[in-house]
């Protein structure tokens, strides 16, 4: 049972993980937490439904069903990234020069919008994911391991390691890092600020379309409002991992996910979101700026 | 200059008021109240087309006591504290009676607004015994209750079944939890319960539950809840190759659990539920006139329909829409409709409320089982 528990928590993880990447690597540049970044990641649930259901009509998907997921992925990434773009330049970079509040306000305040922009144009019910993956599932000494949580794990340890690498060695990834540490003088040296921000916040908003994905197709249900509970669960992952720092993250996202899990499995289920709340309290008791996270002496 | 256009102003404005009332005099006004927004929005919408039909009904035939019947609905989204501002919103609109609400804890706290302003209340769906067991004159129930529900589930589980050990989960409202431990209490000592545990509402993985349920090897899972956790819990249990089948209540008697389950993965779900309104041949018209207009049938669509007939026929024989006349009517009258004959008894209840055993078959519901 043990296992099984590491596993369940481990998928679950791995999409809070992606979704927390995107909180981290805003707070990390602007210090701005980005209270509308789990409503792009129900966004993305929603159009990779919607590129789906348009696939299927247009019949691409009775001629291939991974070419048709595969391309609905695409097309909700580059969707989501656009509008993360957009949201950047008309929410939050008018308000740059202002107090620490007014962008955070701005924030809550697309993400409102867009939950009752969706749960107009879409509908308050349920909506269903149009695929189901069969449970071809592996059963190995009493672990069940469905195909799809296999490609959930990997796809998102393949795109953290990927992101990783691209903060480490990259241009852009040196850039948003010198940002990060100081915005003024990475201006001086040449860095076009403005460039990198609307890159982290393209970047971000594309992982939490993967992420809105891989739930939408993983649970085969989502509605208007799941980017809410998703936000904050990712929100705390990220605090817990050191909010603005990237394998943070991705380190705040797993252990939450196992956390929710073992502790409902060996407590109580019914106290699974109290779980993931308590052992942020405690982490921030101990170590207030999170299990990697930076002093701010350090980032000067 | 001023004092003209001041006076002009006032008696614009008093002209718009008369007119307003005069405007609402010409309509019954009766309350539709449900979740017609959020998790289960379906649920409200089956309602309010339900009530459509009857409206139209009534309407054609020249409405009742020379007035036509008009619907104000009202939206609690599920929320025990959205729905007793919509009471209010309700009585303040001078409504002449509330057929609502769809969860046990929205239709009880509003139950106390509408007895305070005597309008009476029909629930179509409500099952909690404590909504009716409350002492309010004006409450009542076309649906049968929990308590009836829980113990057919239970004789189902043991009679037929035979079931040695199962696993009870519920979602924590007060409809869950009720019904979960109706069915638990009921089944005497031949059966163990080896697990007793709630999930969240509006969760969405259930796997680390499931998995602790599945150590203990149960032979069926009961849950209390509505149908988005059921299918959801179904579906993971599958995943987890588990085989037991899962059984639960009318709150998961919906196509959207199939829907979110899939059919593979829910064949085989017993559920508690009233007698299939096809299987009515008095239904046989409503069923009709629904599908023509709003498509298929809701769970509760027809429970809503004759909730509205009741109503308006009571307010027909009572000659008035004053509440306490109505509810004098709704007590002491017998209904026949589309359900068959109602008599409601002193709390409220439906006198004969037959729950019977559903499986889901093929991708449908179909019933099975009579105690």
């Amino acid at each position: 049972m043990f296992f099984q528990q590491v596993i369940n928590g481990l998928t679950l993880g791995c999409v809070y993980a992606i979704i927390a990447l995107g909180y981290t690597m805003v707070y990390g540049i602007l210090g701005l937490i980005n209270f509308a970044h789990g409503e792009i990641y129900m966004l993305g649930a929603y159009l990779s439904i919607i590129f789906l259901g348009l696939f299927t009509v247009a019949g691409i998907t009775s001629y291939s069903i991974v070419l048709s997921i595969f391309l609905s992925l695409l097309l909700a990434v580059i969707f989501c990234s656009a509008f993360g773009y957009t949201m950047e330049k008309t929410a939050y970079k008018p308000l740059r020069g202002s107090s620490r509040l007014s962008p955070l306000i701005s924030a809550i305040g697309v993400s409102i919008f867009l939950q009752n922009f969706v749960m107009k144009t879409q509908g308050a019910t349920d909506k269903v994911f149009p695929y189901k993956f069969h449970f071809a599932s592996i059963d190995f000494l009493g672990v069940s391991l469905t195909s799809l949580q296999m490609l959930i794990i990997c796809s998102s340890f393949l795109l953290m390691a990927g992101l990783y690498l691209f903060t480490k060695f990259s241009k852009t990834g040196r850039a948003m890092r010198a940002t990060s540490q100081d915005a003024l003088m990475a201006s001086l040296v040449g860095i076009n600020v403005d460039r990198v921000i609307s890159v982290t916040f393209i970047i971000g908003a594309g992982l939490a379309a993967v992420a809105g994905m891989m739930i939408a197709s993983y649970y085969g249900v989502i509605n208007y409002y799941i980017g809410y509970i998703a936000g904050i669960k990712a929100f705390t992952a990220a605090v817990l991992g050191g909010i603005g720092s990237i394998p943070g993250a991705m380190i705040g996202g797993l252990a939450l996910g196992l956390v929710e899990s073992l502790g409902s499995a060996y407590i109580s289920a019914e106290y699974k979101d109290a779980y993931a709340f308590g052992i942020l309290i405690i982490i921030l008791m101990i170590k207030p700026s999170g299990l990697l996270g930076r002093s701010s002496d350090q980032k000067v | 200059m001023k004092r003209i256009l001041f006076f002009l102003i006032i008696s614009i404005a008093v002209l718009a008021y008369l007119s307003a009332c005069k405007k609402s005099e010409d309509v019954i006004k009766i309350g539709v109240a449900g979740p017609m927004t959020g998790p289960e929005a379906k649920m409200g919408i089956d309602f309010r087309s339900g009530v459509a039909v009857a409206v139209d009904e009534w309407n054609a035939r020249g409405g009742v006591l020379g007035k036509k019947v008009g619907i104000v609905t009202g939206d609690d989204v599920s929320d025990p504290k959205q729905a007793v501002s919509v009471a209010r919103k309700l009585v303040n609109s001078g409504v002449a009676a509330v057929v609502g609400h769809f969860d046990s804890n929205c239709s009880i706290p509003a139950s106390d607004i509408y007895d305070a302003a005597a309008i009476p209340m029909i629930t179509p769906a409500t099952t909690n015994p404590r909504l009716t067991s409350q002492g309010y004159k004006g409450v009542f129930r076309v649906c049968g209750t929990d308590d009836q529900q829980g113990r057919i589930a239970a004789e189902f589980a043991v009679k037929s079944l035979k079931l040695k050990k199962v696993a009870v989960l519920h979602n924590k409202t007060t409809y869950g939890q009720g019904l979960a431990d109706e069915f638990k209490n009921n089944l005497g000592n031949s059966v163990q319960v080896v697990y007793y545990g709630a999930i969240t509402q509006g969760e969405k993985d259930f796997k680390p539950v499931l998995t602790a349920i599945r150590e203990l090897s149960p032979e069926l899972i009961y849950f209390g809840g509505i149908y988005n956790e059921a299918g959801l819990l179904v579906k993971q249990a599958r995943e987890l190759s588990m085989k037991q089948p899962f059984m639960s209540g009318d709150g998961t008697i919906d196509p959207k659990f199939i829907e979110i389950a899939g059919a593979e993965a829910a064949e085989g779900t017993y559920l508690t539920f009233q007698p299939d309104p096809n299987n009515i041949p008095s239904a046989k018209e409503f069923i009709s006139k629904y599908r023509s207009k709003y498509g298929e049938l809701g769970s509760y669509s027809i429970y809503a329909y004759e909730a509205m007939n009741i109503l308006l026929s009571a307010i027909k024989a009572a000659g008035t829409t004053n509440g306490k006349a109505i509810i004098e009517k709704l007590h002491s009258m017998e209904f026949s409709g589309a359900l068959g004959s109602i008599k409601f008894m002193d709390k409220g209840d439906v006198q004969v409320s037959p729950f019977v055993v559903w499986i889901t078959k093929d991708g449908r519901f179909v019933e099975y089982w009579k105690p």
